[in-house]
């Protein structure tokens, strides 16, 4: 677990303020917020390569604080892989690898054993990220700390290298903070969600608290998303791919299922079953009066229960059975459906509008 | 639908100059250049073409001129191999932490550069001379710095150090943070990380400090000259010489001292070129 | 800093006005000689470029590198005849007298035991350092030598110019007199074979040696020549033998010399009462007259110089 308690911390231009939060043992913990917030430096602060300079800072139960990054037991991975450039590929993942064979474990579910013998300048941007990710993850640390470590990556790879995290995550049930500063591309919401700005918390909470009631205009506006589901995904078809057989270089787009609430919902994604997390913009969320014919997958009926205009649309808040779908139409179309709070509308949305993660 | 003319102007190009312009200012830039390279270049070749033959071929016969050689080459590098000892430290400070009055260490450690060599040598004098508590310490213990060659490398020291220290800190510099990080994350500490990672990534640049410094102690005259003039080094012999003799006797020891500063700086260039590889 | 700049400004434009004079200058003489030389150029608004340095050095610069001063004064007359002969210069004028003694400082060891009697006991004992001018590259250094002999005939102990030089090794040699004395001032040395215009001007005390060995008395000229010693020759490979001769500073205009109005203004101002006066304050031993040895020297000298 992880626990920080009124840490401030300086690094160079950059600056931590009583940053107070808790990810608890094992739970998935995404950081996001705009460039220049910290959230490096909210890393390195945990990691003990910058030092706190008031505060505490406790991982797994034992206070930490003073203690230099060696005995936190833990992993970093930035988003440039920092692969020491003297020493050959097996040489980086063995380097603080608790031994040889758990190292070739990790290695291998990351696909780079066959590089080896490599000199890390002949790997391209995607295999020096898998190296760095294997080269962390053979330490089996307790405490794994994430900067945007796939958004330099190429689709394919980006989806392999987070599939196999969460695979070992899953597994291992180490902590994970990963830093974003863009959740879509997170991968995977996390159980908790820190929204850091200017060195400071801004917000903190489930990913729905953090997406559906942001602190302020501007925490909403930079996230950007309105309707944020929790529930659980299952793919339809075919057997759910094991991870073993998958070849990192084949994108799968399967057809899910994803159910919340009392609604069930059609989307494309390449996760495995379980519990996730299904986001669609208001933009994407039309409403009509009657279910339209056309290609849209999923279209619910609802009662409109809040109508907030907000400049050049207006924001609908539809509730389909329980769940409340928000849209975001122009206010022609509010006029010419004749939109009122009460009103039974149908609001749909294509699969391809629905992310999961 | 017609199109207007005036459709089609967008933003103005910015203005380049001709081509006229721009060749003559390559003419003048070349040059400016040739002519500097010339300046450079013109004094040491004149000086080996005039006396570089008689010199070397003088080395057989010159017992002083070869132990004048071999003391200058062996107090250079003890003077380097201290400052390399000591001077390191330093340099890693300063590239990676941000402590209080670390503007005033770095300041310090350039000023030697800024002090004229008499002056410095002085001032060592007055450090480490019999009169002095150090210095009359040493003396007491029979360590002699003054007339001996520790005085020697203690004066090449002084001059040549700061050189090092702020390659080396250079070298260090290079070498992202993040490499140290990632290995402090991985279980090295502080000691052990430098060990593995920093000192390999940061060798080159360290051994190329490490070469300047040793060029430069073996230039040295001023500071030396105060405090041994005998047994003499190469500078004080090449003076010492043309003093005595004139310029007929000192060009050919002058002409041998640029070919025997030619073997630290080809070892540069054959350092420059491995890491461009 | 605008009255800085206009100041500036000022003496360029005079410095380029001016008329220049420029000296080549034994260092021995640097420090007694500079108000003589401030004064001359408040008078006349010449401006001096002086160069101070050893003997041999200003004559190399002349004899291999042609660069020719208007006015050469050098703590080694002989220099002349030996270095700088025709073309060169025609003539010298010997001008001023120095001796050799033995310079120290209250911090030397021993200090408050040493006196005429008993100098060369001392300065040959093992706990002292002693420090003398390399014979080789200035004429301070092998007068040295040529001292230690006459002092062991005037003392009668055989081997003593021997031992008291090898008290002196070669790590507490410099090659130029002020250099030696700077290593006294230092701390660094106990005691120093020095002119005694230089152990003056530095404030040091010393030991007054006899006249018969101090080189300093001209009309012992005769008894001084009785001794010899070999330095380095002016070729690679030779040796030289030099006889003692009374110390005499030499002056002369070189023939090539480019501004020799100013140089005889000079010598004309050098020549006046109240600057001999200061001279000798300052503790240049300076001859009543010149003597010249040559043909050629100016009137301005001649006039009240003796042959």
């Amino acid at each position: 677990m992880i626990s920080l308690q009124s840490v401030t911390a300086k690094a160079g231009s950059f600056r931590l303020s009583d940053i107070t939060f808790d990810v608890p043992q094992g739970s998935y913990a995404v950081v996001i917020g705009p460039a220049g917030s910290g959230k490096t430096t909210l890393l390195e602060t945990i990691a003990g390569v910058v030092k706190a300079t008031s505060g505490r800072i406790t991982l797994g139960g034992e206070d930490l604080t003073g203690a230099p990054p060696e005995r936190r037991r833990l992993g970093i991975v930035y988003q440039h892989a920092f692969l020491f450039p003297h020493l050959t590929v097996q040489q980086n993942v063995e380097y603080g690898a608790l031994s040889e064979s758990i190292a070739g474990d990790v290695a291998e579910r990351f696909g780079v054993t066959g590089l080896y013998e490599r000199p890390v300048a002949s790997l391209s941007g995607g295999e020096r990220q898998l190296v760095a990710l294997a080269r962390a993850l053979a330490r089996r640390p307790e405490v794994v700390l994430l900067d945007e470590p796939f958004s330099a990556l190429d689709p394919r790879t980006r989806t392999f290298a987070r599939r196999q995290l969460r695979a070992l995550y899953y597994e291992r049930r180490f902590t994970v903070l990963q830093v974003t500063h863009d959740f879509a591309e997170a991968g995977l919401l996390g159980d908790v969600a820190i929204m850091l700005d200017k060195g400071r918390v801004v917000q903190k909470g489930t990913p729905e608290d953090v997406f559906r009631k942001p602190a302020s205009p501007y925490i909403a506006d930079f996230l950007g998303a309105e309707n944020v589901f929790a529930g659980s995904a299952r793919p339809i078809k075919a057997e759910p791919p094991d991870w073993l057989d998958t070849a990192h270089d084949q994108v799968t787009e399967l057809p899910i299922a994803f159910t919340t609430g009392a609604l069930t919902f059609y989307a494309l994604g390449d996760l495995v079953s379980g519990p996730a997390h299904a986001v669609i913009r208001a933009e994407e969320v039309s409403l009509s009066a009657e279910p339209s014919p056309s290609s849209m997958q999923n279209q619910f009926r609802g009662r409109i229960t809040e109508i907030v205009p907000a400049g050049a649309l207006t924001k609908i808040t539809v509730d389909a059975s329980g769940t409340p779908i928000v849209s975001a139409v122009t206010a022609r179309s509010v006029r010419e459906l004749s939109l009122g709070i009460g009103k039974e509308v149908v609001a749909g949305f294509k699969a391809t509008a629905v992310h999961i993660c | 639908m017609e199109l207007d003319a005036s459709v089609l102007e967008t933003t103005p190009p910015a203005r380049q100059p001709s081509a006229v312009s721009r060749a003559a200012i390559a003419v003048v830039v070349g040059l400016l250049a040739s002519l500097f390279l010339l300046f450079v270049l013109a004094p040491v070749v004149g000086l080996v073409a005039a006396g570089g033959g008689r010199g070397l071929s003088s080395l057989a016969r010159d017992a002083e001129l070869r132990g004048s050689l071999l003391l200058t080459a062996t107090t250079a590098t003890i003077a380097t191999i201290l400052g390399v000892v000591g001077g390191t430290p330093i340099a890693y400070l300063l590239a990676r932490r941000d402590f209080r009055g670390r503007s005033i260490v770095a300041a310090a450690m350039e000023l030697p550069l800024v002090i004229p060599h008499p002056v410095a040598g002085i001032a060592l004098l007055l450090v480490l001379g019999r009169g002095s508590p150090v210095g009359g310490a040493l003396y007491s213990a029979g360590l002699r710095v003054a007339g001996s060659a520790t005085g020697i490398v203690c004066a090449m020291l002084f001059v040549s150090a700061p050189l090092y220290v702020s390659a080396a800190r250079e070298a260090f510099a290079r070498v992202d943070a993040r490499y140290e990080s990632v290995a402090r994350t991985l279980g090295d500490d502080v000691w052990r990380a430098f060990r593995r990672i920093t000192l390999p990534l940061a060798g080159r640049g360290l051994t190329a400090a490490a070469v300047v410094m040793w060029a430069r102690a073996v230039s040295e005259f001023g500071a030396i000259v105060i405090l041994t003039y005998n047994p003499k080094v190469a500078s004080v012999l090449s003076y010492d010489r043309f003093t005595s003799f004139g310029l007929g006797e000192a060009l050919p020891v002058a002409a041998v001292l640029v070919l025997f500063a030619l073997v630290p700086l080809a070892a540069l260039r054959a350092l420059r070129r491995e890491t461009a590889r | 800093m605008a009255p800085r700049v206009a100041g500036g400004f000022l003496f360029l434009m005079l410095a380029a006005l001016a008329d220049t004079l420029v000296i080549f200058i034994a260092a021995s003489l640097t420090k007694p000689m500079q108000p003589a030389l401030d004064t001359f150029t408040a008078r006349t608004a010449i401006v001096v470029q002086r160069e101070s340095g050893g003997s041999l050095e200003h004559a190399r610069k002349i004899t291999e590198l042609h660069r020719i001063p208007d006015l050469l004064l050098l703590a080694d007359a002989d220099v002349f005849p030996r270095l700088l002969p025709p073309p060169f210069t025609t003539w010298f004028a010997e001008f001023a007298r120095n001796r050799m003694v033995v310079a120290y400082t209250p911090k030397s060891k021993r200090a408050s035991d040493i006196n005429p009697s008993n100098w060369y006991d001392i300065l040959r004992a093992k706990d002292v350092e002693v420090g003398r001018t390399d014979p080789d590259a200035a004429p301070a250094g092998y007068r040295t030598l040529l001292m230690l002999q006459l002092a062991e005939r005037h003392y009668r102990k055989g081997g003593l110019a021997k031992s008291l030089e090898e008290n002196a090794p070669k790590r507490n040699m410099r090659a130029n007199a002020a250099e030696l004395a700077a290593l006294l001032a230092a701390g660094e040395l106990d005691y120093i074979y020095e002119y005694q215009s230089v152990a003056e001007s530095n404030g040091f005390r010393f030991v007054q040696l006899p006249a018969e060995i101090d080189l300093g008395d001209p009309s012992r000229a005769a008894a001084y020549r009785q001794v010899t010693t070999t330095i380095r020759g002016s070729s690679p490979g030779t040796t030289m033998t030099v006889r003692g001769e009374p110390i005499l500073y030499g002056m002369s205009i070189p023939t090539a010399a480019p501004h020799t109005a100013a140089a005889r203004r000079f010598l004309d101002f050098l020549m006046k009462p109240e600057v001999l006066r200061q001279l000798r304050a300052a503790h240049v031993d300076m001859l009543d007259h010149p003597i010249i040895v040559g043909a050629g020297a100016p009137p301005e000298l001649a006039r009240g110089a003796r042959r």
